[in-house]
């Protein structure tokens, strides 16, 4: 918990939208300065993911089959999904369900490093803000990979943060779309 | 202290939005994310900022077993009150809503009951005035 004070994530870059039919899928993508299979066990084990991750597991990630339940870090209620690990290629490809969004995790070694891409079906209107999140939470896996852990900044900690606002807006300018702002305000429909 | 939200649990909570606005009537009020989590609530329009409906996402299998059994019992999930409960009824069948009860004297009342769409059968209420 060293830097966490001093800790101002960068603008918003690494993200894109696609949309099929209904359905939207944000892609981000990471470069990290640590190996595919460090990465790989911060994508997991359950000791790692609560240092960064929004949700967290009570079991390892890492083989396919493994039923996992998920717990979002934050959420108004208490909110938890279970899921079946379906593809496990350590460490290269990772999938599974959180709730009823897709995970798609593919590690590239990149130099020393690893490039990390997620694949996430998430509401348009709150693509922005998912893409905000992860931003910082990629920085927060950086940073504790890095062995400087900054504790995991999801949820209320995230929203609060002044700088998560700003890449919601970034992002959402990016995608050209409305993002929701914080705190929520009454839907006018 | 207030009474200001309640919950009922739906299947799916973008075929509850339509259900609940579209031939219930009323109006989306909070509609927010955190990660998979969806907050979601209505009001009625002539309330705006009266009790809010919460729409929550039935994916608790205790809850689902217990929701079931209401179903099939033909116990009311939730209940709404009106002036007019033949009104409401021809107003909502007109839009497809499928009754398992139309309006019925009770007593002390005149009530109807619907299927949500959603996994509930829901009550309208119309007190007798005397």
């Amino acid at each position: 918990m060293i830097n966490r004070a001093q800790y101002s994530p960068g603008p918003a870059s690494g993200a894109q939208v696609r949309k099929d039919g209904e359905k939207w899928t944000l892609i981000l993508v990471r470069e990290l300065r640590h190996s595919p299979e460090k990465v790989w066990q911060a994508l997991t084990d359950p000791a790692h993911l609560r240092e960064w991750a929004p949700f967290d597991a009570d079991g390892n990630l890492g083989t396919v089959g493994a039923t996992v339940k998920l717990t979002t870090v934050g959420a108004p209620a208490p909110h938890v999904t279970e899921t079946t690990v379906t593809r496990a290629d350590a460490p290269e490809m990772l999938e599974y369900k959180w709730g009823g969004f897709d995970m798609r995790w593919k590690l590239e070694a990149l130099g020393g490093g690893t490039r990390l891409t997620l694949w996430t079906n998430i509401g348009h209107r709150f693509i922005a803000m998912g893409a905000a999140g992860w931003h910082i939470c990629f920085d927060v896996l950086d940073h504790l990979l890095g062995g400087t852990p900054m504790g995991r900044i999801v949820g209320p900690e995230a929203m609060k943060f002044g700088a998560w606002q700003r890449l919601n807006a970034e992002y959402a300018r990016q995608f050209g779309i409305e993002s929701p702002n914080w705190p929520p305000k009454p839907a006018q429909e | 202290m207030k009474i200001k939200v309640t919950s009922v649990y739906v299947d799916d909570q973008d075929k509850a939005l339509r259900f609940y606005t579209e031939v219930l009537g009323f109006a989306k009020k909070t509609d927010f994310s955190q990660g998979p989590y969806r907050w979601l609530t209505v009001a009625s329009p002539e309330e705006p900022d009266g009790t809010e409906l919460q729409l929550a996402l039935n994916n608790n299998p205790a809850a689902k077993a217990y929701q079931q059994a209401l179903f099939q019992q033909s116990q009311p999930a939730a209940m709404f009150f009106t002036d007019d409960v033949q009104a409401d009824y021809e107003r909502m069948k007109a839009r497809g809503a499928e009754f398992t009860m139309p309006p019925k004297d009770v007593t002390g009342s005149k009530i109807a009951m619907l299927k949500d769409t959603c996994g509930n059968v829901i009550q309208v209420t119309q007190l007798m005035r005397w």
